[in-house]
């Protein structure tokens, strides 16, 4: 059935929320680590093809099956105001035909291949994926490499998809005042940097897309040196690799464009909102400006995400973190209380904290206990002890990602398609415990402060939702 | 694999068997070869060997699901949220500690049949053997302390507030309602405001003693251990909980006499919309046909007829879906879909003119197609050790026959469509809808 995705990497590598085409499905935790030996930890090969095309492949032969992916770097991030949600219309017509598909024919091949197939868009990418049989890798790399070059708008299809999206977009916000709440807050959070752009659209945006858009858009983001290959499953490499220039390394390669820096204004104040909605339930959203993975560049600047990931797994990773110990065991005031950190994004972003008030507890109170926490890191050294725990549960966690070869796939592509390598992956956990104390304590103090905080509150709108009974009708 | 059996025929001969297919079918054979044994406790057990990863799942499942909540609504999830918090030998945060310090994950879940405690661990041995023993402790050892208690109403009651102005769930709730009236199904599975925060401790305590016995227990075990180990790990988890008995069986539902239609007039941009009616108890001989049907009216996406008329062709939703659940007994068929106001009774309509040509006749391409889709797409029903652990937890809940999955596509490829067609004609009467509406309908 259709639900929202949550957060992606619910441990250690974070990844912001993703917005699904189609029927979506919810994705496992997972993190890093090299230390751990057996034979499924296979190696991960890669190969760039003659016109840019990055092939990353990954062999895992416990069960017959193979998942494909196409990664597009294009994204929400990518997009301009008033095209916000461009990448994810376009995701959606995708499906709607190519010079020799007629629309909704791609999906019908591959169901009847017995594959499963969808796609997804984040701030980041576009990604594209099948999973199927072994047998059929062929078939489905014919036609993923038909729609990269051969894809045709239809207007049409292309206004009756518009309403879909905009269908999507009521379902996903805008009868969700906690989504909606996030979606405002990431908005003042960031001024003028394009990470404020909601990956869906804004609803305006999405209404007056045209068709001509969609075709401009595809131009310039959908070619092969713009785009990374992702093969994991029961596989051998070489004959991947042969495939994937027979179906993709035919293409030539395109002149993308390069993105304006936008980089994001200094904040040098706190910034707040609130947001009034069809709830009865009050909750908060708070957000510290940070860099990525991506954007640190030194190894002193990467220390510091390696201790941002730590600090957050401290405050909210298992049950004995901080978060869940103080605010919802020991001071009961918190129904809930979360920490996130995005660490694997292309842009400067955000270290999230956010909770919702118990029965009889006020917001102010939750959102003085999130910082009371955030104060005590920087006066208090962290114990080993509780770094030993991070580090052991962050090593078991990799293990576990490994069941799924869809989250090993997502994984790499993710990573690569950032621009970040495939082996961010295999030196994860050896880079997080090299982190110290100290560290921990002054990422705390440099980036955890009061001026490069923006809060968000969702009241309730004190309207009387209770008159919403039920009648019986017609019969 | 085995074929149909007697299950004490199964429990004596099934070891063997599965060792000779161990030993002479390697990784290409696309199966999964399920070992099963009565602990000495009386819990059914179900095992497959999977080396491949140095981790073990177990999942625990009584029959203890909210539909033996009795009035008291709420009482067997807050139970199943309270066990593993606190034990004899550890108070909260001990107990999280020790679990976390070996990255292992515990947790419990439930649902209208079922309430289930699940392990998911490394197999080192410095690691396996403590989290086993603290997976026993949740199960037998928990201590049912008041404060906690009292906290854990609070936080559940700040959740079902968030969910009494979602339009989505009330929706889902009045369909559960509507349909099965005063059976055990019927309410919510969290229970409401009301009936959670007037639960007593004594009364989870009393649920937690009758249910959570190893009688009433089916374990599934998946994971690098072999069958000696497996043995002994099946006898561990429970050791320490009383044999007790297996509740009475839960009755029979008894399905809406005529077409009922409820409307709830919410502030909301788009209308949710819910339609169907009792469908079948899992292990109905007609099951794979209904399954079949289903998944080319609206079961498999973008393949299937829901989706091409009211997505496709209309641009009215973003997802519609359909589907049965089957239960210990007789369990949902329903359709599902959120539209704008505007559009509502025009997707209802749309939705019901699909179901009846549907039920009429189908195209025999499509169905071939869909059939692909089921029979091909098997072997990615079953390609992780987290999607193997489901089915056979499934199959010893639900005492289906340990060839299910092999018989599955079999079945499938077997269907005629006129089977199919005939099948649906006898479990659902357009006629006797169950309709939920919420949102400002026009």
């Amino acid at each position: 059935m259709i639900k929202i995705s949550p957060p992606m990497f619910k441990l250690k590598l974070k990844l912001k929320p993703m917005v699904k085409g189609k029927l979506s499905r919810s994705l496992c935790g997972m993190v890093v680590c090299s230390m751990l030996s057996f034979p499924v930890l296979a190696k991960v090969t890669e190969y760039q093809l003659d016109n840019g095309m990055q092939v990353v492949i990954k062999e895992d032969h416990r069960a017959p099956v193979v998942v494909h992916q196409v990664w597009y770097r294009v994204g929400g991030t990518y997009e301009q105001p008033g095209k916000t949600g461009l990448s994810h219309m376009l995701e959606h017509m995708m499906f709607k035909g190519t010079k020799t598909l007629k629309p909704g024919e791609f999906s019908k091949i591959v169901s009847q291949l017995g594959g499963q197939e969808n796609a997804f868009t984040s701030s980041n990418y576009t990604a594209y994926y099948q999973v199927v049989g072994t047998q059929h890798l062929e078939r489905v790399m014919q036609l993923e490499s038909d729609r990269m070059r051969n894809l045709v708008i239809i207007d049409e299809e292309f206004d009756k998809e518009r309403d879909v999206v905009t269908e999507e977009r009521r379902w996903r916000l805008e009868d969700k005042p906690t989504s909606k709440l996030r979606e405002q807050f990431n908005a003042v959070a960031f001024l003028n940097s394009p990470a404020r752009n909601p990956v869906i659209g804004w609803m305006t945006d999405i209404r007056s897309y045209s068709a001509q858009d969609m075709r401009d858009w595809y131009q310039q983001w959908y070619a092969p040196n713009n785009a990374t290959l992702v093969v994991v499953g029961d596989v051998e490499p070489e004959k991947v690799l042969a495939l994937a220039k027979t179906y993709y390394g035919k293409y030539q390669p395109e002149k993308i464009p390069t993105l304006k820096p936008q980089t994001e204004i200094e904040q040098e104040g706190l910034r707040r909102i609130e947001l009034k909605g069809a709830t009865k339930v009050p909750t908060l959203q708070m957000g510290f400006h940070v860099p990525s993975l991506v954007t640190a560049k030194t190894p002193e600047e990467k220390q510091e995400i390696y201790a941002l990931s730590m600090l957050s797994s401290l405050l909210d990773d298992g049950e004995s973190s901080r978060l869940p110990t103080s605010l919802i065991r020991e001071q009961k005031i918190a129904a809930s209380a979360s920490s996130y950190y995005s660490s694997a994004d292309r842009l400067p972003t955000l270290f999230y904290l956010s909770g919702t008030p118990t029965t009889g507890h006020t917001v102010a109170e939750v959102e003085t206990a999130l910082l009371a926490e955030i104060e005590k890191l920087k006066k208090e050294v962290v114990s080993k002890e509780e770094l030993e725990r991070v580090w052991a549960m962050s090593e078991a966690s990799y293990v576990y990602s490994q069941d799924s070869t869809q989250s090993q796939a997502m994984i790499l592509g993710s990573l690569v398609s950032v621009g970040l390598p495939t082996n961010t992956l295999n030196n994860w956990i050896d880079n997080l415990r090299t982190v110290t104390p100290e560290q921990i304590q002054a990422v705390a103090k440099k980036y955890l402060h009061r001026d490069n905080l923006t809060i968000a509150t969702l009241y309730p709108d004190g309207k009387d939702h209770s008159g919403a009974k039920a009648y019986k009708g017609r019969h | 694999m085995l074929k149909k059996q007697s299950n004490k025929q199964l429990f004596s001969l099934f070891a063997v068997v599965s060792l000779f297919f161990l030993a002479f079918t390697q990784s290409a054979y696309a199966t999964v070869k399920i070992e099963t044994w009565q602990t000495q406790g009386g819990a059914k057990v179900l095992y497959v060997y999977a080396p491949e990863l140095p981790m073990l799942d177990i999942q625990v499942s009584f029959d203890a699901g909210s539909a033996r909540d009795g009035d008291k609504w709420g009482q067997a999830s807050m139970t199943t949220a309270l066990l593993g918090l606190k034990t004899n030998q550890y108070d909260e945060t001990e107990l999280s500690q020790k679990i976390n310090d070996l990255g292992a994950q515990i947790g419990g879940s439930v649902g209208r049949d079922m309430a289930s405690f699940s392990l998911r661990t490394l197999t080192r041995e410095s690691i396996l053997t403590p989290a086993l023993s603290l997976f026993n402790a949740t199960l037998t050892d928990s201590v049912f302390d008041q404060a906690i208690f009292e906290r854990e109403v609070q936080r559940r009651v700040v959740g079902l507030k968030r969910q009494d102005l979602n339009p989505g769930s009330l929706a889902s709730k009045t369909f559960w309602q509507e349909l099965y009236g005063d059976h055990p199904y019927a309410h919510p599975v969290y229970g409401t405001v009301k009936t959670v925060e007037s639960l007593k401790l004594s009364d989870l305590e009393g649920f937690y003693k009758q249910y959570i016995v190893t009688q009433n227990a089916t374990i599934a075990i998946v994971g690098d251990i072999n069958s000696k180990q497996a043995k002994a790990i099946s006898e561990q988890v429970l050791k320490g909980l009383p044999k007790g008995k297996k509740p009475q069986p839960i009755p029979v539902p008894a399905a809406p006499k005529k077409a009922q239609e409820v409307t709830i007039d919410f502030n909301s941009s788009q209308t949710h919309f819910k339609q169907g009616q009792i469908g079948v108890e899992r292990g109905h001989p007609d099951y794979y046909a209904l399954f079949l049907g289903n998944h080319l009216l609206g079961g498999s996406g973008f393949g299937s007829l829901l989706m091409e008329e009211v997505r496709e062709k209309r641009g009215l939703v973003y997802g519609v879906g359909s589907g049965f659940s089957p239960m210990k007994q007789a369990g949902p068929w329903l359709v599902s879909l959120s539209t704008k106001n505007d559009s509502a009774q025009e997707a209802k309509k749309v939705v019901n003119d699909t179901i009846k040509a549907f039920m009429k006749d189908f195209d025999a391409t499509h169905f071939e197609a869909i059939k692909d889709n089921l029979i091909g797409g098997f072997p990615l029903r079953i390609d992780s050790n987290g999607k193997i652990i489901s089915y056979i937890a499934m199959i010893g809940f639900y005492d289906l026959p340990l060839d299910y999955l092999d018989t599955f596509p079999k079945e499938i490829k077997a269907l005629s469509k006129q089977q199919v067609l005939d099948a649906w004609n006898r479990h659902i009467d357009v006629s006797k809808m169950t309709t939920v509406m919420v949102g400002q309908v026009k």
